[in-house]
């Protein structure tokens, strides 16, 4: 799928469009499959609205997570370092909206000072993002240790600025990211589904209609060849891993509002959770191949899949052999798909 | 002029001891991991009763639960010939050998919370985790003597202290005959976030369940406007029995969304583990618990009736 790659011809951009057609058919079969599985299993409780939007509520978070992870997928780096970032931007809000008593901010409104706040750890994520950025392409650092290091710094922070408390009390307004609801009479949407699918627009139409955009999946498909094709490579990544930073941050917001609590604990281990829904979601690791999409498809899998675990009332002690299987086997059936196209 | 010198040197070497001699004691306090809020109350008492003895205080440990890096945390304290270690061990076995090292350095050693029982240490100050699941199902069958089904939260699997609640909850159970169905653990490998999800997905999945047994009270530390699941369960009778009495989780005793909260003693662990350490350095008399040097340090019980005095006991977080 190197080839995929929006500069070199003509015809390129609708053979990425048909790829990505192709593998997101094959992860809307693997979660309708699930999804029916499970109706028949448990039945109603599976379908039951508010088993549907806790679940869609609770991989929102992922999924707006994992369509930063798929910008720096598509370039062939990663991000490690999300996990540590959606905490310490959490914190960084909740400091700013709960905890920072100087005149100035005491005396603010309530909603002025939940929007600064929210605003502050949105930019806190981006920096860490563009330090990232900097590292891969200044300082020439595969995107894996270079992330590595920064998951550490961020974490470290994190507990540094917290000395591990959680940070509670927090107002209304800044709950409802992620406790409330937007919609009309009965029909009531929960805020951070509203986020996700907004976000997820954005960066389809990002990824599918800008230059930039193209830019990314021409360097994840050949980074020489982009740039002697005159692709800003070096630019479009720091570009590239501050989104992810970014949306890495408001995936922690969100969570942090969604609980009621920031703490300086939070998102451990889910970067990993992140990378797994990208890759579900048809994106290569070699780079230059994945779909928002896919992405958010793949996040809801892991969703679904975490749900019927406790439904179906398997055991924690198997739950995660279970889980692994199922990512290997759907990867492997999207794979065995592609093979078989060629 | 040799004699000058000589003399001079004389008396260096014991100001020089007997400055020494007057340095305060230090004593490094390291818990299973820098990130769990559960040792910050610890933390507190720790630090206080060494300012109160004159004792300085280290609080150090690895960012993460593991022990291998608790190894090389010990390690660097045995070569900065610290006085005395108070250690959580992250895994019994696999701290023995360094605590025995420690030990022979002339490092004196006490375990806290979780112990390394084959060691040199010289005594275990802590909860015994079998205890508490016992009592936690004991208050579980007073709440439903007619039975029901009872689901189980827990932490990181395979964590010893919160296996052994398990085993004390189910073996309780068992031996008294109870009618109550254990259903299949779940967990929410100590994430807070995750702890919530699973407890409201299963929670409006089972509209049976009866109880539900947290064996930590990780979904405690989320606002209770984020549990609307758990409010509706208690409100349809469902009963919670949870482990930890952390400050945040006082609020939820009040508001009715749990039932019980059995409550390690974390002040005392770090306050009388300090204790106890500072006494074995000074040479002076010390108790050490049974004949296996265990201290139990025993349980806080809050519920509606006690818990504004408890809470009004507890610094704010």
């Amino acid at each position: 799928m190197k080839t995929a790659n929006g500069t070199e011809s003509k015809g390129a951009p609708s053979f990425i469009r048909r790829v990505q057609q192709v593998s997101v058919f094959n992860i809307v079969l693997i979660l309708a499959g699930m999804c029916l599985l499970l109706s028949i299993a448990v039945g109603g409780k599976f379908l039951s609205a508010t088993n549907i939007t806790s679940v869609v509520r609770q991989f929102s978070f992922y999924a707006i997570m994992a369509t930063g992870m798929l910008l720096a997928i598509i370039t062939g780096g990663i991000d490690l370092s999300s996990g540590s970032v959606f905490a310490f931007s959490s914190i960084i809000t909740c400091l700013f909206i709960a905890k920072w008593d100087i005149p100035l901010l005491t005396g603010m409104p309530v909603l002025l000072r939940v929007i600064l706040g929210v605003l502050l750890g949105m930019l806190s994520g981006a920096a860490f993002g563009y330090l990232n950025g900097a590292l891969i392409t200044l300082l020439k650092l595969p995107p894996f240790i270079a992330t590595l290091g920064t998951m550490s710094i961020a974490r470290g922070l994190s507990y540094g600025i917290t000395g591990g408390y959680p940070i509670g009390s927090l107002p209304d307004q800044f709950k409802f990211i992620g406790l409330g609801t937007i919609g009309a009479g009965s029909v009531q949407i929960p805020t951070p589904i509203i986020l996700m699918v907004v976000l997820a627009l954005l960066f389809s139409f990002f990824l599918r209609k800008t230059i930039l955009g193209r830019w990314v999946y021409a360097i994840g498909g050949n980074e020489e060849a982009a740039r002697i094709a005159g692709v800003r490579v070096d630019r479009t990544k720091r570009i590239v891993y501050a989104l992810c930073g970014l949306m890495s941050s408001i995936a922690g917001i969100a969570t942090a509002a969604r609980l009621g609590v920031g703490q300086s604990t939070a998102g451990q281990g889910y970067e990993m959770d992140a990378i797994a829904a990208v890759i579900i979601g048809g994106a290569s690791v070699n780079g230059g191949v994945g779909t928002v999409l896919g992405s958010v498809l793949g996040a809801a899998i892991m969703g679904v899949l975490r749900n019927g675990l406790v439904l179906l009332n398997v055991s924690a002690y198997w739950q995660q052999a279970v889980l692994g299987v199922v990512i290997v086997v759907a990867v492997s059936f999207d794979k065995l798909q592609h093979d078989r196209k060629k | 002029m040799k004699k000058v010198l000589s003399f001079l040197l004389v008396a260096l070497l014991v100001l020089g001891a007997s400055s020494a001699f007057a340095e305060e004691v230090e004593i490094a306090v390291v818990p299973k991991a820098l990130d769990n809020a559960i040792f910050l109350d610890a933390k507190t008492a720790a630090e206080e009763k060494g300012a109160e003895l004159g004792v300085k205080i280290y609080w150090e440990g690895s960012p993460t639960s593991d022990a291998a890096a608790q190894v090389n945390v010990i390690e660097s304290l045995i070569e900065r010939q610290v006085d005395g270690i108070l250690i959580s061990c992250n895994d019994a076995d696999a701290l023995k050998d360094v605590i025995d090292r420690a030990v022979d350095a002339g490092i004196a050693v006490g375990c806290f919370d979780s112990d390394s029982p084959e060691s040199k240490r010289a005594f275990y100050c802590g909860t015994d985790n079998y205890a508490i699941g016992k009592l936690s199902a004991e208050y579980m069958m007073e709440y439903l003597p007619e039975g029901g089904k009872v689901a189980i939260l827990t932490g990181v699997l395979g964590a010893p202290n919160l296996e052994m609640r398990i085993t004390g909850f189910k073996e309780t159970l068992a031996a008294a005959g109870s009618p109550i169905e254990v259903l299949p653990v779940q967990t929410g490998e100590d994430d807070v976030q995750k702890s919530v999800e699973v407890v409201s997905q299963f929670t409006a999945a089972n509209p049976d369940l009866a109880g539900w047994f947290f064996d930590g009270g990780w979904p405690y530390f989320a606002d209770p406007d984020a549990l609307p699941e758990v409010k509706a369960f208690m409100e349809r009778g469902g009963r919670i029995v949870s482990i930890d009495t952390c400050e945040p989780m006082m609020q939820y005793v009040g508001l009715g969304m749990v039932d019980i909260l059995i409550g390690q003693n974390y002040p005392t662990m770090g306050a009388l583990g300090v204790e106890t350490l500072y006494k074995i350095i000074k040479g002076e008399e010390v108790d050490l618990g049974d004949e296996t040097n265990y201290i139990d340090t025993g349980y806080e019980i809050v519920d509606i009736n006690n818990y504004e005095e408890v809470w009004a006991g507890k610094a704010p977080w």
